[in-house]
């Protein structure tokens, strides 16, 4: 557990990233309930730790992707490291029985469904009444070039896969669950729909944050618990209907009686009426008890509940065709550290990362390797044909092992360079990945750095850098590239250089 | 819930079970089996095949001993100690042990019970031993644990619940509107199964309803939300219902009645999508507002939420024509456990308290539901459909949810 705590603790002091690894849980505090739960749930935890007092049991959540969490536990993987699973829904572990089968118990906690929030600003032009919006709306305001907004990405987030299912549902016409006739036939549609999504993300806490520094896009998607939370937006349920998240406290068939009964214990008391008020007021979500009015501000009136695929080659088809033709595709550079301290494990570490990387890009995406040293060493882009995806792959994986180790740390030169590559471009989600495992020891300095981005043009400055803390590498001045990029800071000190490269797939 | 491990252990087991009425034969590897093996010729079965005629012996078994065992009374001695009566029970009946009367009660005929809470279906993974009773919510999974832990007798099943439909006012009104269910009330109301069938068989959607169109939840088609049928147990009595309906009022048993039914639970099934796994899932949703406007949950359910003085909003409670009971059904895995299921049938404190917490006690009628619009007293006007057998259910559920998961 030690490590799960040092993480929320880095989240919450430094924005850093962090997921839950192999080996944490069951750790610092042996009586506690260990939950393995969505991120979207840290706003869950000062309630989580009065209702953890009263039982006299703490109770202490790893957060982890939907799919990531379903993948776990369909492969055993957290028998006996957790006592429950805590997710935004349970839809998507239904359909691997595998995982279903780990369960024993759920609870209902509360529910939030799929909602765009929009700038009055915006929903004033569009001439919109919030109550009537459908999604048919949407999709034409974006054609018509009057709507952008962001969404979390939905193989890493599950508010994004709800999002996805929400819009796919509504914009095929399906009047039950989906199919993959429906899906095909609505794939220009859907193509046409994602072209105005302008920001993507791994996570909803950094989609508000980056919407926020950005202030060209109009709207966002996702819970309207999490657009509850950003002030100035105008939250709408489309009425032609949404897909909702009602947070099943999931008891592990693997943990013993005692810990079950704290599961259950500890359901009981989330739906307490007292917990139930605290809970809607603080997090914007709706309370599942009788008796307990949602929060102000939670419109009440009814909207049709899109169903959730019910076969897995649906649903993990809609994620493959959003990832490879429906999204706009990715435009990234790896900075790449390749200096002399590199050396050895290090780079053996980083072309190990990379090369399992390789399985991991999408269709249509572009990506460019610099490794740098004292100066740029090389700059090679590759492309993910769609005809012939292997080439490009292959391409990356035999510049990869090529990689030496040599010269100094060129940090600051390197990154303007990569500025340097990417031209405006519209059509991509565009960022920089920058790896380093020391301080910057040749060429520009920081200030000279800090300058040439206060240079940059507006499109330009819209390209955020990911940097990734590795080795000796400094984290206050890694934390300052981000912060001035509006990237964010991904740590594989504590965890994996993998890890990192792997959460950060969810922000391209 | 982790049922597809348990395989087909939800399934009622119909006495007499006809073996043959699928040709589902197969080599019994059970021991102590007095099976009649007359025209069975054996075949190697996959595993749940196996399970089910292992479910239809013990049902053989049981039933062979018609025996009426009465438990040791405690009538009298409620003095100073109370034996400690240790339990697993499915987590809708948590509540109703938890009561404080309740506990008062059981201490004043000399029991504290202590239960711990599981899935019905979950409960044959836990080690029972040294425990005195289980509980699950119906028949099949207590046959199960019976057949498990050796326990001879009839099993007793102190008290019931039917299934029923939760709408809102708008939907109701909207189904009422065009024959598909008659309301007596403002909350309470008969919906029409022959009717919502033809509805689902054609595929119906709200929109072709006369006056949804001012109701911006009634959307796309009209279905019941039920359980996942291959790992709940609701589910599965959903299918025992409606196939009942679709086969003309027959219980489904022969291959043909499969044939004809099943396309229509295929339907049924295939338009929701991802089915919850329980049935408190589904009523959380419906209470909060979400989800789809019709849902199949326990009458216990919603009059426990009724008994505990909550808002219901402007909830209707439809009661199918045709319906299927949950019948809660002791396993005694000990004297002391016995003497329980004794109490909880034939205690009237305990009856009375059984209907606060929304359940209907078998037997005489105590006064179910009196105080409140939402509820029938009395079950006239609603039709027990009878449960077909494991192996037809099962059959049923696997044409229903299909293999493509």
């Amino acid at each position: 557990m030690r490590r799960a705590l040092t993480c929320a603790l880095a989240a919450v002091a430094l924005l850093a990233g962090c997921t839950a690894g192999e080996e944490e849980a069951k750790g610092s505090d042996p009586n506690a309930l260990h939950v393995l739960a969505s991120s979207e749930l840290s706003d869950m935890e000062p309630i989580l730790e009065r209702v953890g007092a009263d039982l006299g049991v703490p109770v202490e959540l790893s957060y982890v992707g939907t799919l990531d969490a379903v993948d776990r536990l369909a492969k055993g993987k957290a028998d006996g490291r957790f006592d429950a699973v805590w997710l935004s829904s349970n839809d998507y572990l239904r359909l691997r029985p595998e995982a279903a089968r780990k369960i024993v118990s759920e609870t209902t906690v509360m529910a939030s469904p799929v909602a765009l929030g929009v700038k009055p600003a915006t929903l004033r032009e569009l001439g919109w009444n919030p109550a009537d919006v459908t999604w048919s709306q949407v999709e034409k305001a974006v054609a018509d070039g009057k709507l952008t907004y962001g969404m979390t990405d939905p193989s890493r987030s599950n508010s994004g896969f709800s999002t996805l299912i929400s819009v796919a549902s509504a914009l095929s016409g399906a009047q039950s669950a989906l199919t993959d006739a429906d899906i095909a036939e609505a794939t220009p549609r859907l193509k046409e729909f994602f072209q105005g999504q302008k920001l993507t993300s791994g996570s909803s806490g950094w989609l508000a944050t980056a919407y926020r520094r950005r202030g060209n896009v109009d709207a966002l998607l996702n819970y309207e618990s999490v657009l509850k939370g950003i002030p100035g937006l105008t939250v709408i349920r489309p009425r032609d209907g949404v897909v909702t998240a009602d947070y099943p406290l999931s008891t592990l068939a693997s943990a013993d009686a005692t810990d079950r009964d704290t599961v259950r214990r500890l359901g009981e008391a989330l739906r307490s009426p007292e917990i139930q008020r605290e809970i809607t007021e603080r997090t914007h979500r709706r309370p599942v008890v009788a008796g307990v009015a949602p929060a102000a501000g939670l419109d009440t009136s009814r909207r049709r509940e899109l169903p959730f695929p019910g076969s897995r080659s649906v649903a993990d088809g809609l994620l493959d065709s959003y990832e490879n033709e429906l999204r706009r595709p990715s435009r990234t550079v790896y900075v790449l550290d390749t200096s002399g301290s590199m050396e050895g494990e290090r780079l053996d570490g980083l072309k190990a990362a990379l090369t399992d990387l390789t399985g991991d890009f999408r269709e249509r995406e572009e990506v460019t390797l610099m490794p740098f040293g004292s100066d740029v060493k090389s700059v090679r882009t590759h492309v993910v044909d769609p005809a012939d995806p292997r080439s490009g792959l292959d391409a990356i994986k035999k510049d990869t092992a090529g990689l030496e180790a040599d010269g100094d740390t060129a940090v600051y030169t390197s990154l303007e360079k990569a500025y340097g590559e990417l031209g405006a471009d519209e059509d991509t989600f565009t960022s920089i990945v920058l790896m380093t495992d020391g301080e910057n020891t040749a060429g520009a300095d920081a200030d000279e750095f800090d300058d040439f981005y206060e240079r940059l043009d507006g499109t330009a400055r819209q390209i955020p850098v990911f940097p990734i803390l590795f080795g000796d590498s400094d984290r206050s001045e890694l934390e300052h590239i981000a912060d001035l990029t509006g990237g964010r800071l991904f740590d594989a000190q504590q965890g994996s250089l993998d890890g990192a490269f792997e959460e950060i797939r969810g922000y391209q | 819930m982790s049922l597809a491990a348990a395989g087909p252990s939800w399934l009622i087991a119909q006495f007499p079970a006809p073996l043959g009425a699928l040709q589902h034969r197969g080599r019994c590897d059970i021991p102590r089996s007095p099976i009649p093996t007359g025209n069975v010729s054996f075949r190697e079965h996959s595993p749940p095949v196996r399970r089910i005629i292992g479910i239809v012996l013990a049902i053989l078994l049981v039933g062979g001993v018609v025996v009426a065992v009465v438990a040791g009374r405690t009538d009298g001695d409620a003095g100073t100690a109370t034996k400690t009566v240790q339990g697993v029970i499915g987590s809708e009946k948590a509540e109703f042990f938890a009561d404080p009367d309740v506990v008062k009660a059981l201490a004043a005929k000399g029991y504290t019970v202590k239960a711990e809470t599981s899935g019905s279906w979950a409960m044959e993974g836990l080690d029972l031993k040294g425990y005195d009773f289980a509980l699950p919510s119906s028949q099949a999974p207590a046959v199960e644990l019976a057949q498990k832990y050796k326990v001879r007798g009839t099993l007793p099943r102190p008290f019931y619940s039917p299934l029923v439909v939760v709408a809102h006012r708008s939907a109701a009104e909207v189904l009422a509107g065009n024959g598909l269910a008659t309301l007596d009330g403002r909350s309470r109301g008969t919906l029409d199964m022959g009717a919502y069938l033809d509805a689902a068989r054609a595929g119906r959607t709200w929109q072709q309803l006369k006056g949804a169109g001012k109701y911006g939840e009634l959307g796309g088609t009209l279905y019941i939300s039920s359980t996942d049928p291959e790992s709940s147990n609701s589910g599965a009595l959903y299918l025992a219902a409606t196939s009942y309906v679709a086969n003309g009022g027959k219980v489904v048993a022969s291959d043909a009645d499969v044939a004809r039914t099943a396309p229509l639970l295929k339907k049924l099934v295939s338009v929701q999508g991802t089915q919850q796994t329980s049935t408190d899932a589904s009523f959380r949703d419906f209470v909060s507002g979400v989800g789809n406007p019709l849902v199949l949950v326990y009458e216990s359910q919603v009059a426990s939420l009724l008994a505990g003085g909550q808002q219901p909003g402007d909830l209707v409670v439809l009661y199918p024509d045709t319906t299927v009971n949950s019948d809660h059904t002791v396993v005694p895995l000990t004297e002391n456990g016995r003497a329980l299921a004794e109490l909880l049938s034939s205690d009237p404190e305990l009856r009375r308290l059984l209907v606060r917490h929304g359940f209907r006690p078998q037997g005489a009628a105590t006064a179910f539901g009196s105080a409140d619009a939402h509820l029938k007293q009395e079950l006239t006007g609603v039709r027990q459909a009878p449960v077909p057998t494991s192996a037809v259910l099962h059959e049923l559920a696997r044409r229903a949810t299909g293999d493509d998961k």
